[in-house]
């Protein structure tokens, strides 16, 4: 059993879990460092400030989400589909860490969580557990929508974030401050990651679930409208 | 119209997006006022603050005997209060000002010496501290309060753009900056309007309050503070004993369609 568990766990798992520690680790140490005499940055826009405060808020409702659906994926194929338990517990893993990340930064930075946490915590549990009672294709299937809109949004912030904040500092030169290195690494590791599930879907069978196109079109659509209404409430 | 632009004005005034301090230049203005401590008109309106307002109350002569005794021309008056739209009941936007000055430069006094990012949270000062610190600021005001909250409740789009905002940003800081425990979920907000509404709250009975050097405010004020916090642990214990009923139910049930 537990041989059996060992071959069917991902081989990138442990890699992929510590390197995920180790960007975010190595930019709050190097931020730290800076924060000495270093030259200054401008401040912030209203803009600038408003769009960092929308991909703070949606982007720690998106995950609570994505924790909230694997909880309730493996609330319901742990014990029936034993061969998916590392599958999911390796992802719903990632997904926790990317959580309790987007937590912290939400308080540090001071940004209101969303309006809507308790509906979208209800909403992505029923989510997750109802794709997996159809079957485990479907849930995979439901993965597979999830993680492509989020992947596709998460490049979307990651555009603005390396166009619009190139901050002037007091020894002239341009470039964004740390603070926004450091998130713009945060977004790109956790891109990989939620990238990374959905291949993992693919390979788990994701086209073989039943009503396909219903369900990736539907969950797609609700994802959309999910991030359009979290960003704003 | 109006609505739609009071309400965007309000939103964006709530915005709490706070970058760190230490990688940006210092701000000149104390925002959201258009002015830093530097500039004419902060010196102006704390003189006033400080010197006037508890003789002559939020008026203009206040302001007016501050411009004068710092060697302004009376008719500065006019530029003190650029940034405010005319209100609603003909009270002078200059002393719309001033109010918001004092609720503004106040807030920042407060929590100006407090720095969460080097200091451990457990020498960070309680909430209760703080809370009663903001209200022992108001005391050479005393007199006025009533005048005051008067001038900030009176529905206009000063009410929407900054009386609540102001309150709001002030309940924040408190919780930010002292050792309780922040939020992740609806609790941010619970926590928040029950901050806001205590103070508001202990400052409704200190505008009435005739006790020696304002001791029943700060009486009163503890212990509000203290029983909406007991509501929040009264809400925190029940969800806790649901859940646990919850889990036990499912696995019960999990259990009992196992053996068959």
């Amino acid at each position: 059993m537990l041989l059996r568990a060992l071959i069917s766990k991902p081989v990138s798992r442990g890699f992929s879990v510590l390197s995920s520690l180790k960007v975010t680790e190595h930019a709050s140490v190097k931020h730290a460092e800076k924060s000495g005499h270093a030259p200054k940055c401008e401040n912030l826009s209203e803009a600038q400030t408003a769009f960092l405060d929308r991909v703070i808020r949606v982007d720690q409702a998106g995950e609570l989400g994505a924790d909230y659906i694997y909880a309730g994926q493996y609330f319901v194929l742990a014990h029936r589909y034993p061969h998916l338990k590392p599958v999911l517990k390796h992802m719903w893993d990632q997904e926790v860490h990317h959580h309790s990340t987007f937590d912290n930064l939400q308080l540090k930075r001071r940004v209101r969580p969303s309006l809507l946490t308790p509906f979208w915590k209800v909403g992505a549990f029923a989510m997750g557990a109802g794709t997996a009672f159809i079957s485990p294709e479907a849930a995979m299937a439901c993965t597979e929508a999830v993680e492509t809109v989020i992947g596709g949004h998460y490049n979307g912030q990651l555009r603005n974030l390396a166009n619009q904040f190139d901050l002037e500092r007091t020894d002239g030169t341009k470039g964004p401050s740390e603070e926004i290195r450091s998130l713009t690494s945060t977004i790109k590791q956790f891109r990989d990651d939620e990238l990374e599930h959905l291949d993992t879907a693919i390979k788990h069978d994701s086209y073989m679930a039943v009503p396909y196109t219903v369900i990736t079109e539907g969950i797609k659509m609700i994802c959309r409208v999910a991030i359009w209404s979290a960003e704003r409430v | 119209m109006l609505c739609r632009n009071i309400l965007r004005k309000g939103c964006t005034s709530f915005r709490l997006y706070h970058p760190n301090p230490i990688e940006h230049v210092k701000s000149h203005h104390i925002k959201p006022l258009t002015y830093g401590k530097e500039s004419p008109q902060y010196k102006v309106l704390s003189l006033a603050l400080e010197q006037y307002v508890p003789k002559h109350g939020f008026s203009e002569r206040s302001i007016v005997e501050s411009l004068n005794e710092l060697g302004y021309p009376s008719s500065m008056i006019s530029s003190i209060s650029a940034s405010n739209s005319p209100s609603f009941f003909h009270s002078s936007t200059a002393v719309m000002e001033l109010i918001k000055f004092q609720l503004v430069d106040k807030r920042y006094r407060l929590t100006e010496a407090i720095n969460p990012d080097v200091t451990p949270q457990y020498k960070l000062p309680s909430l209760e501290h703080l809370l009663l610190r903001r209200l022992e600021m108001d005391k050479p005001i005393g007199g006025c309060l009533s005048e005051l909250m008067s001038q900030l409740a009176i529905p206009s789009g000063f009410l929407f753009e900054t009386a609540i905002p102001e309150l709001h940003r002030l309940s924040d800081d408190m919780i930010y900056f002292s050792n309780e425990k922040d939020h992740h979920d609806s609790a941010w907000y619970a926590k928040r309007l029950a901050v806001s509404s205590t103070y508001i709250g202990s400052k409704l009975f200190m505008a009435q309050d005739k006790s020696h050097n304002y001791k029943d405010t700060f009486d009163f004020a503890k212990h509000k503070l203290n029983r909406v916090m007991r509501l929040g642990e009264y809400y925190n214990n029940t969800e806790e004993f649901a859940w646990y009923t919850l889990m036990s139910t499912v696995n019960l049930v999990k259990s009992q369609l196992v053996r068959g």
